[in-house]
């Protein structure tokens, strides 16, 4: 089975990824896609949450979109690195929802991981996030890794 | 500097991973939505004022200058296609900080002052439709709109973006449409094509000609907001000179034609007094259509093509100052982006608030007498301090060459570089000459980015040690 994991450079992506690990059986899956999709258009095009900054300052010729992306799914790719399944970097550019679906019809992957949302109003209130629209059209079935709630008093 | 090149390396197996989506057919309608929107709608009435009836004669002159100018960002952008555009290829052609930052709050300065100018615009095609509310109001909610709107993240759509294009086209295609009529009713009078007014304000038709240039050179911009877009473009070698360039003569050839019908269609005294000068094309009952109907039409495609352009400064505000922040000029808040929706918030707000403020002070200033036409007055702001980049950009062109040229790009005609770089300058000192004022209202708009500069000079240690922790608290928040 092929699995796509997108990521958006945030840390919930990077959980995402994690959760499936820690539950999936890698002798199912042959392949891990990790994508991630530069918007163009948007004022941050992609912002990458998961390196370190290393440099203490950035310069201009190092303000890249392209490699934010790369460098933010080198290191969701690092979670599945010898963990059995042959792991792959897509870095498309475009709407992160019909991007993700189109990669995983490309691939024919068997399912999608995504993040979604964040517990505060913005999600009630705001409509179509990219979790929504990927588990409305995905070819296949989606895993949507919500954030744990912020204290787990249910009862 | 190839900056493909080591992606393309890195994995040769298929184009997939690296797949760009901006062709060059999009980066042509990204070019002209930008160019189209900003200008033709707002300014028609300053400049038919300053000109007469020749002021074609203005915008055909004002897009060959800006024309060049793109010429030069495109040999730039297929050099360095990065999205930091002008800064970045001055930071390379004269590697001194302070001329960057200058530079860069500059761009960030002129972006800020035309959204002040289109809002304004804005406000008086929605009176047309509503005259409830006060303008500033209208000003006001419109950029506040924008701002929510960039925060969700729907301004992203590539095909909105297109379709949001075709509108503003098909607003003027009706304008020319009513020109035609018009010629073929034999009600032209051709001779007002080459009328210039010199009774007026300038005594001679090449210093009336000059000032046409000048107002309407607002109308030009927007074209350097394309290197936002150089990173994610198919073969930016090819696609920038050819979209880049030709979109901004097809915007001039639309704007000559749209002049040459506004002034045939209407009394050159009545585009010159009014706050929505097209729509008097429309309301001269040309067509055999209602005039209520065609004058609601009208305004809503008016007010459709405003908000495009508008849409791109607002979206190009914060991710200037996200870049600044990156590179620890201003405060590091601005590199912050939304966890969730993946907007540079801080930048947004404060991008819009300082939009506000221009608008709530030009409104009190020119309430309080200041005899100000503030969708002028801010449009010349934007004019006075994109003619200075788009000068010194040329000059970057110039000095950069033989750099960096190991990769494919293209080259600008460089004897017409200098004519530009002179048409450039020349505009600038009129401009200056003209409306002395506005070099306060510039000043103002950079000492926003000096008191960003002296916050990050003094406070910023303390968000530079945090600046990794932060994102690990975050973490532990989040997981």
């Amino acid at each position: 089975m092929h699995v796509i994991v997108a990521t958006d450079g945030s840390k919930q992506s990077l959980a995402a990824a994690r959760h499936l690990k820690s539950f999936a059986d890698p002798l199912k899956i042959t392949t891990v896609s990790v994508v991630a999709v530069i918007r163009p258009y948007a004022a941050v095009a992609f912002a990458d949450d998961l390196t370190p900054r290393k440099a203490p300052k950035a310069d201009l010729e190092s303000l890249s979109f392209r490699d934010a992306a790369d460098s933010a799914t080198k290191v969701v790719a690092g979670v599945f690195e010898g963990w059995g399944p042959k792991v792959q970097i897509r870095i498309r550019s475009g709407s992160p929802a019909t991007e993700i679906i189109k990669a995983a019809k490309q691939a024919d992957a068997g399912l999608v991981v995504v993040a979604a949302g964040s517990r505060g109003l913005s999600d009630t209130v705001l409509l179509g996030s990219t979790a929504q629209r990927v588990q409305h059209s995905a070819p296949c079935p989606v895993l949507v890794v919500r954030p744990a709630p912020r204290k787990p008093k249910r009862k | 500097m190839s900056t493909a090149s080591p992606d393309t390396t890195a994995e040769p197996e298929g184009g997939e991973e690296l797949k760009r989506t901006i062709t060059g057919r999009l980066l042509f309608f990204y070019t002209l939505g930008d160019v189209l929107g900003s200008g033709i709608y707002v300014l028609v009435g300053l400049v038919a004022a300053a000109v007469g009836g020749a002021f074609w004669i203005a915008f055909a002159l004002g897009v060959s200058v800006a024309a060049i100018t793109g010429s030069a960002y495109a040999e730039l952008v297929t050099k360095y296609p990065r999205a930091a555009g002008a800064s970045l290829y001055v930071n390379k052609a004269f590697g001194s900080r302070p001329l960057t930052f200058l530079i860069t709050v500059s761009f960030l300065a002129a972006s800020m002052a035309a959204s002040g100018s289109l809002a304004v615009g804005f406000a008086s095609y929605f009176d047309t439709l509503w005259s409830g509310p006060p303008a500033l109001l209208v000003s006001l909610v419109f950029v506040a709109l924008l701002v929510i709107v960039n925060f969700i993240g729907i301004t992203e759509s590539v095909v909105m973006n297109m379709l949001m294009t075709f509108v503003e086209v098909g607003g003027l295609i009706i304008v020319l449409i009513i020109g035609i009529v018009v010629i073929f009713q034999g009600d032209a009078d051709f001779g007002v094509l080459t009328h210039i007014d010199t009774s007026g304000e300038f005594s001679s038709p090449a210093l009336a000609i000059l000032a046409g240039i000048s107002f309407s050179f607002f109308a030009m911009t927007g074209f350097e907001n394309t290197a936002n877009v150089a990173e994610e473009t198919v073969d930016p070698y090819k696609a920038f000179p050819r979209s880049l360039v030709g979109g901004m003569i097809v915007a001039g050839l639309v704007y000559v034609l749209v002049s040459m019908a506004a002034a045939l269609t209407v009394p050159t005294e009545t585009l010159a007094s009014s706050d929505a000068a097209l729509l008097e094309v429309v309301k001269a009952d040309v067509l055999p259509i209602s005039v209520d109907f065609m004058t609601t039409l009208f305004s809503v495609i008016a007010l459709i093509a405003i908000t495009n352009t508008t849409l791109v400064t607002i979206v190009t505000q914060p991710r200037v100052l996200y870049g600044m922040a990156k590179e620890d000029v201003v405060p590091a808040v601005f590199a912050k982006v939304h966890p969730v929706r993946r907007s540079p918030w801080v930048g947004l707000i404060f991008s819009g608030a300082v939009v506000g403020a221009l608008l709530v002070i030009g409104t009190l200033v020119t309430e309080a007498g200041g005899g100000i036409d503030l969708v002028g007055r801010l449009a010349t702001v934007t004019v006075v301090l994109l003619l200075a980049i788009y000068a010194l950009v040329i000059v970057a062109c110039l000095k950069l060459r033989g750099q960096d040229e190991d990769g494919p790009f293209f080259r600008a005609n460089t004897p017409l570089l200098f004519v530009g770089l002179v048409g450039n300058l020349a505009i600038l000192y009129f401009t200056i000459y003209d409306d002395p004022h506005s070099l306060i209202w510039c000043a103002g708009l950079l000492g926003v980015g000096l008191v960003l500069f002296l916050a990050e000079y003094f406070f910023g240690s303390r968000d530079r040690s945090n600046a990794v922790e932060p994102g690990t608290a975050v973490a532990d928040k989040e997981l």
